[in-house]
């Protein structure tokens, strides 16, 4: 087992989440997980969003599980509040009484911004998007309101920053689609791919003897367009189901975003 | 939820819970500049602008003690600027709040015509105005407050009912503490702070204001626009990118300094005099007088050099000391290269950390006291590539207003018309991080994260069988630990026995909605999922004044025996 498997979020105990453990399971995730089952027998992880780094919902690996075990029956798709029908999806804010809604962690990132599961997120205006959620969740917004919807206001507003920023990167939101298949990353995983290696040792020499910024900046745009090809063939092999080329993909595009840093550190 | 059966609700601990009252108090906007001061409320239709009784607008910052009561800048009636540098006058608060003696700034201030003393061990700096020949002590905080009341009664006096409420913009490089030194000062003027606004975001506020109004006026589609703020005042330098769309404005980076106006004004004098530092060092009447003449000359120079390419400098300073010189423009740009470089610097990684290319920026925003120096103008649109600014906000008056218009917003007030259908998403202005990897600075939430955010990092024991660690928890921007702010410190105990490398430290850090920022400790040994002891959740910042004898001497006794290093996944 992995290291990350082993390391429980801190958030787990952080007593002002406690209160929104969700107590559904959507279908919708249940389907997915379906989808993926003949590729991965038991998928060792439910789908679960907050990949990188950013963690507010990582509490979720353990309560999903213990939510799995109970049934499906407190499905909640009314509001909370004046108890209307959800008028639109996702329903994250009702548009009847203008309460925001629990945290639902069935509705997934690309849901979120009214989009199709889907790599290239070209044709979505996600800053707009992000900005309309925004305007309605925004906890500064929400300050005359109920400690409880307060709450809410934290929690969606930050999920939404969160789908935000997963989706608008290429990388993350190639790691996040694999996510809510089933497929799990590791992304600190050694490198073991030989032609890989020699790259990585050669592109590594190239930075360290890079002393101009035009060298820096050759180096960068070169690291720019691999992560370009990369992303297109993660694209490409997810659209076949091929996770272990998709992985592939990923080790490549997250090496070559390290090595962007690096340069820009230097720069 | 059931109440409690009794409540205390003393002033201090009513912050950050606000009650809903059935008619809303608006919040003012208040922005405390080193050198001005101004006061804003949303009056229902529109931000205004409040007069001292004298007709100002801009109030200089400044608190005299010459009689029994100290009066500020606010009602105090000055006939000349020589009035408020005979060392009974403290003024630039502002740069010296919330910092220990062994901070570059303070010993920047020490030829103010005030006693600026420092020991250079980490504790506060002995600040005090000379009261009939006579030193008395003060703080920048309590220098604050007089002032802060000063504003108040003039506020209240204005509006007819009494103020609590206030929305205060800070400069971006504040560190928490410093923040937490501000909101003491206004907790001594009985003013309760709404909310904590780095200043070039209330900028971004108006802006995106201005343009939802554009786009409604125009019936356009109110596409995303991406706007530069550079604002720069006597103390501080302060940039924000902003991206605004339909009245939301999201922060995409902030960058700032500790430079302004102040020193372009030290390095102008230092070049006229050269050797004034020595010769004021003394702080007797005389000095003080020659130093309070220089200031003023020098201050004139500056002025006029924004208009002029050169000046004449004819000033007596008394004692034989008499300076009659010729300063072009090229020459005060030279002396204050350095100050002009930084300033690039900071616009440059500002654009770098907002991921904005030049050819994005739709609108350049230049505002604050040094808008006006043809140097400043230059290098800002040659770094943005512009001919010229965006129109329409007034440089002086830009922050005040994007206070008073947070201020409305945050109090609840729904306009009929949208005016204050606005939200600004802000990011944080520095990282905070704990120390770690030596004394190494490792940030867990990094600089410019979209507020409210989470997030944690994994650390492990540098010792074999080491049961204790000490967490020290600092915000800023060096890669050297002690050169940020510390913010607080604990320890974390009953680590179990272990080699080194093994128990799973976490550190999670939590900035709520509130701006309160949470750091969270735990420890997990390898196939547990389960902490092995509590939890410790601690609130930050924590530390009072003096806290510079707090890490010196942390150090000093514990060195790297408990020690982090960060957690390398193999």
């Amino acid at each position: 087992m992995s290291k990350k498997l082993l390391f429980t979020p801190l958030s787990t105990f952080f007593n002002r989440t406690l209160t929104s453990i969700p107590q559904r399971f959507s279908h919708h995730l249940k389907q997915s997980l379906h989808s993926s089952a003949p590729i991965i027998p038991s998928p060792p992880f439910t789908p679960c969003d907050n990949l990188c780094y950013s963690s507010p919902f990582g509490f979720l690996r353990f309560c999903r599980k213990i939510s799995c075990s109970k049934s499906e029956e407190n499905f909640q798709t009314t509001c909370w509040n004046c108890h209307a029908v959800p008028q639109s999806t996702p329903f994250l804010f009702c548009q009847s009484c203008c309460s925001i809604q629990p945290v639902d962690h069935s509705i997934d990132y690309f849901q979120i911004f009214g989009s199709e599961r889907k790599y290239d997120v070209e044709g979505i205006d996600l800053e707009g998007k992000y900005k309309e959620w925004q305007k309605k969740l925004h906890p500064d917004l929400v300050h005359s309101k109920s400690q409880k919807e307060r709450e809410f206001a934290a929690e969606q507003s930050a999920r939404v920053i969160d789908a935000y920023r997963t989706l608008s990167n290429p990388l993350s939101r190639a790691i996040y689609m694999l996510k809510i298949n089933g497929v799990e990353i590791d992304e600190e995983q050694t490198i073991s791919d030989p032609e890989l290696l020699a790259e990585i040792m050669e592109i590594r020499e190239e930075v360290e003897e890079a002393t101009n910024s035009e060298a820096l900046n050759d180096i960068r745009s070169q690291m720019q367009e691999k992560l370009q090809n990369w992303s297109n063939s993660f694209a490409h092999a997810f659209q076949r189901r091929n996770f272990e080329e998709a992985k592939k993909a990923i080790r490549r595009m997250t090496y070559y975003c390290r090595v962007i840093e690096e340069v820009v550190k230097k720069l | 939820m059931a109440e409690p059966a009794y409540t205390v609700a003393s002033d201090s601990e009513t912050t950050g819970e606000e009650k809903s009252l059935p008619l809303p108090e608006i919040a003012i906007g208040i922005d405390i500049g080193t050198s001005q001061c101004s006061v804003a409320v949303w009056n229902g239709s529109q931000v205004e602008l409040l007069k001292n009784k004298r007709n100002q607008k801009l109030m200089r910052s400044y608190v005299t003690f010459k009689d029994e009561s100290p009066s500020g800048g606010v009602s105090s009636q000055l006939s000349h600027d020589i009035d408020m540098l005979f060392g009974d006058t403290i003024f630039n608060m502002k740069r010296l709040i919330g910092r220990v003696d062994t901070d570059p700034v303070v010993h920047a201030s020490k030829n103010l015509p005030f006693l600026v003393q420092t020991l250079d061990i980490g504790v506060r700096p002995f600040i005090a105005a000379l009261v009939n020949n006579v030193w008395r002590f003060t703080s920048p905080e309590e220098v604050l407050a007089m002032f802060l009341v000063e504003l108040r009664l003039m506020t209240e006096t204005h509006l007819k009912r009494p103020i609590r409420n206030v929305v205060l913009t800070v400069p971006v490089s504040f560190s928490r503490f410093q923040l937490t030194r501000v909101e003491r000062a206004c907790a001594m003027a009985g003013l309760h702070i709404l909310r904590l606004m780095p200043e070039p975001t209330a900028v971004a506020l108006l802006y995106g204001h201005q343009q939802q109004k554009v786009s409604h006026e125009t019936m356009g589609s109110g596409s995303e626009k991406i706007a530069l703020i550079f604002n720069m005042g006597a103390g501080y330098c302060d940039v924000a990118v902003t991206a605004t769309a339909g009245g939301v404005s999201q922060i995409k980076a902030l960058a700032g300094s500790t430079i302004g106006g102040e020193d372009l004004l030290q390095n102008m004098m230092r070049h006229l005099l050269p050797d004034s530092e020595n010769i004021f060092k003394s702080h007797g009447v005389k000095e003080i007088k020659s130093m309070g003449l220089l200031r003023v000359a020098t201050q004139d120079a500056i002025h006029q050099l924004s208009s002029q390419t050169s000046v004449q400098v004819d000033v007596d300073l008394g004692d034989g000391l008499k300076i009659c010189k010729v300063v072009d423009r090229a020459e005060f740009e030279e002396v204050n290269r350095e100050v002009f470089e930084k300033c690039e610097r900071l616009i440059i990684q500002c654009l770098h950390d907002a991921k904005v290319e030049v050819e994005e920026i739709n609108d350049v925003i230049i505002v604050g006291g040094c808008s006006y120096i043809p140097r400043v103008k230059n290098l800002v649109s040659n770094i943005c590539k512009v001919t010229e600014f965006y129109k329409g906000i007034n440089p002086l008056e830009a922050v005040v207003c994007g206070a008073a218009m947070e201020g409305a917003v945050a109090s609840g007030i729904i306009d009929p018309f949208g005016n204050l259908d606005l939200l600004t998403i802000q990011a944080t202005p520095l990282a905070i991080g704990i120390r770690a990897d030596g004394n190494k600075f490792v940030p867990v939430i990094p600089k410019n994260t979209t507020m409210p955010a989470r997030k944690d990092i994994l650390f492990t024991t540098i010792h074999d069988n080491q049961t204790e660690a000490l967490i020290l928890v600092y915000e800023g921007e060096e890669n050297n630990a002690e050169q940020n702010a510390l913010l607080g410190y604990f320890k974390i105990m009953g680590i179990p026995l272990a080699p080194k490398g093994v128990p799973e430290i976490n550190i999670c850090m939590d900035i709520d909605a509130a701006n309160v920022l949470r750091v969270l400790a735990g420890v997990v040994m390898p196939g547990s999922r389960e902490p092995v002891v509590p939890v410790m959740e601690v609130r930050m910042p924590m530390v009072d004044d003096g806290h510079g004898w707090c890490a010196e001497s942390l150090n000093r006794t514990y060195g790297a025996t408990m020690d982090l290093v960060t957690l390398k996944k193999a």
